[in-house]
């Protein structure tokens, strides 16, 4: 017997089409907005705010397009499950994309402050496994892989250790003014790549979902504020 | 693992019994209502079967009429069977076409305003009395030029047009609307969609109605009075002559004094009723075998 | 825009994890996830212009203004009894037969109004097909059922590759084309439909009209019926009547709302409420009583 509701499929098949393409101009955007902090490049930066539109494109898309598609095809079972986990992967993008904006926005303010290098170091690290954690989990969805998914929180644990040691680091820097501002502008820098893994963690999340049809936490969000 | 019926609850009514009991008489009295009618016909057939059976034999199909009898080998009613046989096949030629067109254009054609004074014609047409035609086709076609078969046909096609067109109309009702309506919205004209999809699964039922309307009409006494009773002895097949047909002869040969002629009456009356068994039997037969045909998975 | 730089590219290449992602894009498309909406340029096919269609005194459908577009499916939905396949048969003259109907307002046709007193109702179906709701093939082969229409308007050449395509087209073919002697009758409901949609389009008309044509079938039947509808939009244009409005949903890319009107003279008759996307008609419609209807609270 031959597949049927062709629509339907072609419909599921476009949406995911465009949350990949959206999932990789995010990954784009990580890597633009490290490489403005490293280099201190307003233009850059300013290209980064404005690449935003491109996402921005994607994810109204994929909403209107949900929309139609729940109206229209009313979908059930493991296509419900594929739409909602696209809905939500969907918002976890467009957050990623933001975060990318915040950081570029933030570098533009104190870019004219020589940097400290290993603070980039520690960035550069972060936004290198931030932009791995999104590759893992968006191929995860591809695969339907959960045991893939799980595995993010691994890699989550190392971007929250070192957004850790970069908060130490700046709290040590010294009493210099345009230094502090500069420190605190980076922590929350800092806490945008952080942020960048625990939305891909929110991804490999959803994957679960579509395949078990449950959605749990992957880790405890009680878990305690720990300080090493 | 036992089922416990619910105490308290019931599914029996008193009503039950006496329910099954009005059944059982009502079945009764319907089976003895068709035994009774079964009845009929057996002793009919039976009676005439007494009575005829003696003059059976192969003279009976081979000789001619004489009026009166010289003994069983001396005469038959040969020329009989042949005279009916021409009568019965022009009529049909002549009443067969016109009867069904006529039911064409009332069932296919016919504005609902044409229709109901056309089906009361035909309605009417058929209740007119057998010599009341017979006298009607004397006035008009034998008056003054003489009797024929062809005149006898003509007067038997009278009565046969009302039956064919209502037998035909039946069955050109049965034919589903919906395959009417395909074939329109292939763009076929209307007399294309009448002649190409509705009389061919029309045809079996045409068939069936045109014998039992034949089977019916070949016994008509009363019209062959008028005009084809002046006739002969022989075998003659010329339909501008009248000839001898088998219920005119039931008539003659009945009213004879002679015993030998009045059996053959009966026996003349055995070959009709076989007539009509085995125009009824050919009839079930299309019948059936057209059901079959527009049948597969209803 | 430059960017990201080609270096970037390049990089992203290198960097792609897993096989998934880096197949999965195409950077020109920008995905629109949206039903295939009506592109502002569809040609017209017919122009319905304040339609009434009447039986006797009292009209059916009153004042219908609408126009349906090119190689689209378009779908009339509605309660029952409000005219939509009144509406549909006026499309191809099919209510012709009908005693005592007649209609005011006209139906163009490539700008021709198919009511004309000059236009031949014969030449109007052979351009606008139409299957109806029970399948209803002739009782003859699978075979003949096809070359029926194909004989009457003399496209004789190539009898057996057109009956061959025309099985394809209405996906049929591969599961009779060893007994296409059969009789038609044999066939299971959901192959007898389509084989009234095959013996429709072999005749190559234009338009395809379809009245509820799912509707006496199972659903794995339906769903192969919409799928059709779906491939076949691309060389006819699909009008269809359905109760169903899921169905609608699912098939269509523009819906028509019929509904009821308000008492007018003793009787209601059936009205257009609402005509535009399928889409929009499911998620935003605009006229109240159409939110009512597809929202299934439709009183």
């Amino acid at each position: 017997m031959s597949p049927t509701r062709i629509s339907l499929q072609e419909d599921l098949d476009t949406l995911q089409a465009t949350l990949l393409e959206e999932g990789e101009l995010c990954a784009r955007a990580i890597r633009g907005a490290i490489q403005a902090v490293r280099e201190r490049d307003p233009e850059l930066a300013d290209d980064v705010i404005a690449f935003d539109d491109e996402v921005d494109a994607r994810y109204l898309s994929i909403e209107n397009g949900i929309e139609s598609l729940l109206a229209r095809q009313t979908p059930v079972a493991t296509d419900l499950r594929l739409v909602l986990a696209i809905l939500h992967i969907n918002l976890s993008l467009e957050r990623m994309a933001d975060l990318c904006v915040n950081i570029a926005k933030l570098t533009k303010l104190v870019y004219m402050v020589p940097p400290d290098t290993k603070l980039i170091e520690a960035f550069d690290e972060m936004g290198a496994r931030g932009e791995e954690m999104l590759r893992l989990a968006l191929d995860a969805f591809v695969r339907r892989d959960v045991e893939a998914a799980e595995q993010l929180t691994e890699l989550d644990e190392l971007i929250d250790r070192a957004n850790r040691r970069a908060v130490h680091h700046l709290l040590a820097l010294g009493s210099n003014r345009e230094l502090r501002e500069w420190g605190l502008r980076m922590i929350v820098v800092s806490r945008c790549l952080e942020r960048v893994g625990d939305n891909a963690v929110d991804i490999g999340e959803q994957v679960a979902y579509l395949v078990t049809g449950e959605f749990r936490e992957f880790t405890d969000a009680s878990t305690e504020l720990r300080d090493d | 693992m036992s089922v416990q019926a619910d105490p308290g609850y019931s599914l029996s009514s008193e009503r039950l019994r006496r329910r099954k009991v009005v059944n059982r008489i009502m079945e009764a009295l319907a089976t003895l209502a068709a035994l009774l009618a079964v009845a009929v016909l057996v002793i009919v057939v039976a009676s005439v079967l007494k009575k005829g059976i003696g003059a059976i034999n192969v003279d009976f199909f081979t000789k001619t009429t004489s009026t009166f009898s010289f003994g069983p080998s001396q005469s038959g009613i040969a020329n009989a069977i042949v005279g009916s046989l021409v009568i019965v096949f022009f009529a049909i030629l002549m009443a067969l076409p016109v009867g069904v067109l006529a039911a064409i254009y009332l069932n296919e054609f016919a504005s609902p305003r044409m229709r109901a004074p056309l089906q009361l014609a035909l309605d009417v047409l058929n209740g007119i009395p057998a010599i009341v035609v017979g006298i009607f086709v004397y006035v008009l076609l034998v008056l003054g030029s003489g009797q024929s078969a062809l005149k006898a046909s003509f007067a038997l096609a009278i009565l046969m047009l009302p039956l064919f067109a209502r037998s035909t109309q039946e069955v050109l009702a049965l034919v589903p609307n919906a395959l009417r309506e395909g074939s329109l919205a292939l763009g076929a004209p209307r007399w294309r969609t009448t002649l190409s999809i509705v009389l061919p699964q029309a045809v079996g039922g045409i068939i069936t109605g045109a014998t039992l309307a034949t089977a019916r009409v070949a016994g008509e006494t009363a019209p062959l009075l008028f005009t084809s009773s002046l006739v002969g002895n022989e075998v003659n097949w010329n339909p501008s002559h009248p000839l001898m047909s088998m219920p005119y002869f039931i008539f003659a040969a009945s009213e004879q004094a002679d015993p030998g002629l009045q059996e053959q009456a009966w026996a003349t009356a055995l070959v009709l009723i076989a007539f009509v068994l085995v125009a009824s039997t050919i009839a079930r037969y299309f019948g059936l075998r057209s059901r079959r045909r527009r049948g597969g998975k209803r | 825009m430059d960017y990201p730089s080609t270096e970037m590219t390049e990089d992203t290449e290198e960097q792609s994890g897993g096989d998934g992602l880096a197949k999965a894009i195409d950077p020109t498309r920008l995905g629109p996830a949206a039903p295939s909406s009506a592109p502002a340029s569809a040609p017209t096919v017919f122009k319905i212009d304040a339609l009434t269609a009447y039986y006797g005194k009292s009209a059916a459908v009153r004042d219908v203004s609408f126009d349906v577009p090119g190689n689209q499916v378009t779908a009339i939905i509605g309660p029952s009894g409000c005219g939509k396949s009144t509406f549909i048969r006026c499309l191809n003259r099919m209510n012709d037969v009908v005693p005592n109907f007649h209609t005011d307002g006209a139906i163009y046709f490539h700008g021709i109004d198919i009511q004309g007193k000059d236009v031949d109702p014969v030449n109007v179906r052979r351009q606008i097909g139409m299957v109806f709701q029970r399948p209803n093939p002739f009782p003859k082969s699978i075979h003949d059922n096809i070359t029926y229409g194909l004989k009457m308007l003399g496209m004789k050449d190539d009898l057996e590759g057109r009956v061959e395509r025309a099985l394809k087209r209405a996906a049929l073919w591969e599961e009779v084309k060893d007994r296409l002697k059969d009789s038609a009758l044999a066939l299971s409901g959901g192959q007898q439909q389509r084989l009234c949609i095959a013996r429709a389009i072999a005749i190559e008309p234009e338009v395809i009209l379809l009245d509820e044509p799912a509707s006496a079938l199972d659903p794995i039947s339906t769903a192969s019926i919409e799928d059709l509808m779906h491939e076949l939009k691309s060389d006819y244009t699909i009008v269809i009547v359905t109760h169903n409005m899921q169905q609608a949903a699912r098939v269509a890319d523009m819906t028509a709302f019929f509904s009821l009107s308000e008492v007018v003279d003793g009787s209601r008759s059936g009205v257009l409420v609402e005509y535009d996307r399928t889409d929009k008609i499911f998620t935003t419609p605009g006229d109240k009583r159409t939110e009512d209807y597809v929202t299934g609270r439709f009183g």
